[in-house]
């Protein structure tokens, strides 16, 4: 009988030291702070003048040129050599308009609430 | 004898009321705590959800982005072939023409190294004109880079 009372006790005293523990949520989530630089102004580019010699008006260009009080000089460039200057400014402009936006597309993910919360 | 073993059942029976009266009062407790947790794990599976609802959007904002990238690419490699075939078109000799038509030839190249110059102050940011937006005709057009300076344009022969 004995055995039985204190088996009980021993049992309850056992069970009371176990029990259920609180359950911990470890959260810690800091965010980097934004770039958010300012982008580049747009250039404002000037515009020049071509001019085009050929054997039959070379004198008369620059003879023009001497009458406006411009220097009779000028940087030549063959056919070709234009050509390859249209298509090599093709291709930088190209490049700086995917560049321009994929900065842009980089803004709109990454800081796009921030922008928000800036409007 | 038996007054001593009376005392002994009295004694583990009010321990054993007592322990009992403990258990039952760790039961509650833990109960409490059980619902506490219950309350957590819900919030963080609602939290769960939304993450994965944002990641799926982020997904999504990340595959547009790549496609309006890959269709920019296109547009303006058409610029480009668009430029190519201006100077080579049906073996055109730029160099004859300008011998022969010089002052017609100036005054194209003049135009096009306006146009060109406008486009790359485009590609570098600047807003379009209300004229750049509104072009939808051939000769309202900035022909060095229309897929660019003027996005309401359709081309409709070559």
């Amino acid at each position: 009988m004995y055995h039985i009372i204190i088996s009980i006790f021993i049992f309850l005293l056992l069970t009371g030291c176990s029990g259920v523990k609180e359950l911990q949520i470890f959260k810690q989530e800091v965010e980097r702070e934004k770039l958010n630089l300012n982008k580049p102004t747009p250039l404002e580019l000037e515009n020049l003048k071509w001019i085009i010699i050929t054997s039959n008006n070379a004198e008369e260009v620059f003879k023009k040129l001497e009458e406006s009080g411009i220097d009779p000089v000028l940087w030549g460039l063959t056919d070709k050599d234009f050509e390859l200057l249209a298509k090599n400014f093709a291709r930088i402009r190209n490049q700086l308009k995917i560049t321009n936006d994929l900065l842009d597309k980089y803004k709109e993910y990454y800081e796009s609430d921030l922008n928000k919360e800036n409007e | 004898m038996f007054g001593s073993m009376r005392m002994i059942m009295i004694g583990v029976m009010v321990a054993g009321l007592a322990g009992a009266g403990a258990y039952v009062m760790k039961l509650r407790s833990d109960n409490a705590t059980l619902k506490a947790n219950q309350i957590k794990l819900e919030s963080a599976v609602t939290e769960q959800k939304e993450l994965i609802e944002n990641q799926q959007k982020d997904f999504k904002k990340i595959l547009d982005a790549n496609n309006k990238m890959n269709e920019l690419v296109n547009v303006l490699k058409k610029d480009l072939d668009e430029l190519d075939k201006r100077f080579n078109k049906k073996n055109r000799d730029v160099g004859k023409l300008a011998i022969q038509r010089t002052e017609s030839i100036e005054r194209i190249t003049n135009k096009g190294s306006a146009n060109a110059t406008r486009c790359i102050e485009i590609a570098s940011g600047s807003p379009l004109t209300e004229e750049e937006k509104n072009a939808t005709r051939k000769s309202e057009i900035n022909s060095e880079c229309p897929s660019i300076a003027n996005p309401n344009y359709v081309p409709y022969n070559n």
